[in-house]
């Protein structure tokens, strides 16, 4: 009986890629893939030209490749440093923002608490100011504590994470409250009913929300690029922006810096792609 | 083990009551069903027992303490959810033993104890499964498992069995009865199925909209029920109430029928009155007589035949209302068909006004 409605679902998707209208969908879905992909593709081949190559040679294959602007790159500047440095302050970054909207997530949702509507509010309300325009604000601030150049001051400002509050809150409300009542039966105490119930039901949205906060913590330009002005305090979105000028019209070293950048946010895409798209899928309806 | 007593017991959720001035007391050992229809506030009790609903006003005795402001953990009580709220992250075993992880039972007890209820309710080959990879009843075995390794002095179950198929529910019935049977521990048990109630407890607590209307064991309430409310609430189908005009007679009470049917009822316990009272006849399906139309007390027609297998009821149009009649095999009917029917005067329960019965004398 459940082989039939296969059957015809096998029928019907057939027919659909045979129809005239499949492959005109197909053919625009791979062109528009391909325009997407080619400057991707085009960097890391001009990272692996020459520096003399890279102007004369504009096949769609290098015809010498060499990993020389790589090796530059990584012995001439200080990205080595600015990896560590991206690293620490992205994996800051996301440890400190899973951890405390997961548990202000569980208080506003689980809770009954003096302020927590207010408290709620607020947090719904942060969405109005842009965090662009907070910069000078979270600036002085750093400036005046004396966090300027340092990974704190990276790291403090990036925490402002509205979005992981609400998913974790919209998903434990969604959890049916006998868990909670089976647990405090159990003799669980509060912390306990959010550590060993609530939070381990929940790993997937945590381990989502975790890659897409890292990766975002990964890529940030705008606000590490103001705070981190020593060059050995950059990170590697910064510090590559900034040596640009350096390497002059050497653009194989310019892309295997922007290639070697994006190395860790591509990995992530490509292991955890599944995670990725259901924290994307999460968080869509929140962000708008 | 222990005994359950409520005093006075309130709950109100803003202007809202739910449970209104309740006294109830659980025998040690005994096996109590709260139950009546949505919304009566029996599990809000059960709740409140649990610790699980704060108490408005009154109190919760366990045993010989008073648990009225005592955390859930403290009560000695264990609870089965409706949902079975079993942890989908934890296998069986994890689930069983998460109290006692809490507790902090060294993991040799844990083990011992986890093979111990697992070998009482037939769990062992799934010890290692995730709630999600069981059945319905192999979940709620796994919920009544998770109770059970506390050895509680009570369990409580809030609908256990009504997210279950009927055949399982039967089964998991038996298996309910047999735990109680040896473990003989105080146990109340919320259901809106009378069915359970009235198979499982010893004593049934009929609700209604926050107070008790009865209490007394399936038998009682079945045949001798207190009031309108509980007379119509046991028993399905449910009983038939005729509208009449009651006068004392020499021999009895002789009660007046819409449409002149007078019928001889035994005479009852209440205070003599003068002249004729209104009152409301109430008689199970099985208590009507089927008869030849003619010479019959009431003659109707049946709309409706519902055949059960082992028996059939009809419902029958007539003067005075639908009457729900059981029918054997001798007496088949067939929806359109003229039916007459007769009266037992000494199976037929009579209320007053305000809904109360007028038991039986001789009864």
């Amino acid at each position: 009986m459940t082989a039939e409605p296969q059957a015809n679902q096998t029928t019907t998707l057939g027919y659909m890629r045979r129809s005239p209208a499949g492959v005109v969908l197909t053919l625009l879905t791979v062109m528009a893939a391909a325009l997407w992909f080619f400057p991707i593709y085009w960097a890391v081949i001009t990272s692996l030209r020459s520096d003399e190559d890279t102007v004369t040679d504009f096949g769609l294959l290098p015809a010498d490749p060499t990993l020389k602007s790589y090796i530059f790159d990584i012995v001439h500047s200080e990205l080595p440093i600015w990896y560590l440095n991206s690293t620490l302050t992205a994996v800051g970054v996301t440890v400190a923002v899973v951890a405390m909207s997961a548990c202000t997530g569980y208080a506003i949702s689980q809770l009954r608490f003096p302020g927590r509507m207010l408290l709620w509010g607020t947090i719904l309300a942060s969405f109005m100011v842009p965090v662009t325009a907070l910069m000078v604000n979270h600036f002085i601030i750093m400036a005046d504590v004396g966090l300027l150049n340092t990974h704190l001051g990276i790291i403090l400002p990036m925490l402002l994470h509205p979005v992981t509050v609400i998913v974790y809150k919209q998903f434990f409300d969604g959890l049916p409250k006998e868990f909670r009542e089976a647990a405090v039966m159990d003799g669980a105490t509060e912390l306990q009913v959010f550590t060993r119930v609530f939070l381990p039901m929940n790993w997937g949205v945590t381990t989502a929300l975790a890659i897409i906060t890292f990766i975002g913590a990964w890529n940030a330009f705008l606000w590490p690029f103001l705070v981190a002005q020593d060059e050995k305090m950059m990170t590697v979105t910064v510090g590559i922006a900034a040596v640009q000028d350096a390497f002059g019209v050497a653009y194989g070293r310019v892309l295997a810096g922007a290639v070697l950048g994006s190395l860790p946010v591509a990995l992530a895409y490509l292991l955890f792609q599944r995670r990725v798209t259901q924290a994307i899928a999460l968080s869509a309806g929140i962000k708008g | 083990m222990a005994s359950v007593e409520l005093t006075q017991i309130t709950k109100s959720f803003g202007a809202l009551d739910v449970i209104r001035g309740l006294d109830l007391k659980v025998e040690d050992g005994s096996f109590c069903a709260l139950l009546g229809p949505s919304g009566c506030g029996k599990s809000t009790l059960l709740r409140m027992i649990a610790g699980l609903e704060t108490v408005t006003g009154g109190s919760v005795r366990i045993g010989d303490r008073d648990v009225t402001q005592a955390e859930p953990k403290s009560r000695g009580v264990a609870m089965v959810f409706q949902s079975y709220a079993l942890y989908p992250h934890l296998t069986v075993a994890d689930n069983i033993a998460f109290s006692l992880s809490l507790a902090g039972a060294p993991k040799a007890q844990q083990k011992a104890s986890v093979a111990r209820v697992a070998q009482m309710l037939q769990l062992e080959p799934l010890l290692e499964r995730r709630p999600a990879q069981l059945s319905g009843g192999q979940r709620q075995r796994v919920a009544i498992g998770r109770a059970l390794v506390r050895d509680p002095e009570v369990f409580l179950f809030d609908e256990p069995l009504s997210n279950l198929d009927a055949l399982l529910r039967v089964q998991m019935r038996l298996e309910l009865a047999r735990l109680h049977n040896d473990l003989k521990s105080t146990m109340i048990y919320v259901t809106h199925d009378q069915v359970e109630a009235m198979t499982l407890a010893d004593r049934i607590v009929v609700l209604d909209r926050g107070v008790i209307r009865q209490v007394g064991a399936p038998w009682e309430l079945y045949n001798r029920p207190a009031n309108r409310f509980v007379a119509g609430f046991i028993g399905s189908p449910a009983m038939n109430f005729l509208k009449g005009q009651a006068c004392q007679v020499a021999d009895g009470l002789q009660v007046t029928l819409q449409g002149g049917v007078q019928i001889l009822l035994p005479a009852r316990a209440m205070t003599a009155f003068d002249g004729a009272r209104a009152v409301e006849l109430g008689i199970r399906p099985e208590h009507l007589r089927i008869t030849t139309v003619d010479g019959a007390q009431i003659a109707g027609r049946a709309s409706v035949v519902e055949y059960l297998g082992n028996t059939s009821y009809a419902y029958v149009d007539t003067p005075q209302g639908t009457l729900i009649v059981e029918a054997d095999d001798q007496n088949r009917l067939h929806p359109g068909d003229a039916v007459g029917l007769s009266l037992s005067g000494q199976a037929a329960h009579v209320f007053d006004e305000t809904g109360a019965a007028w038991p039986a004398l001789a009864t």
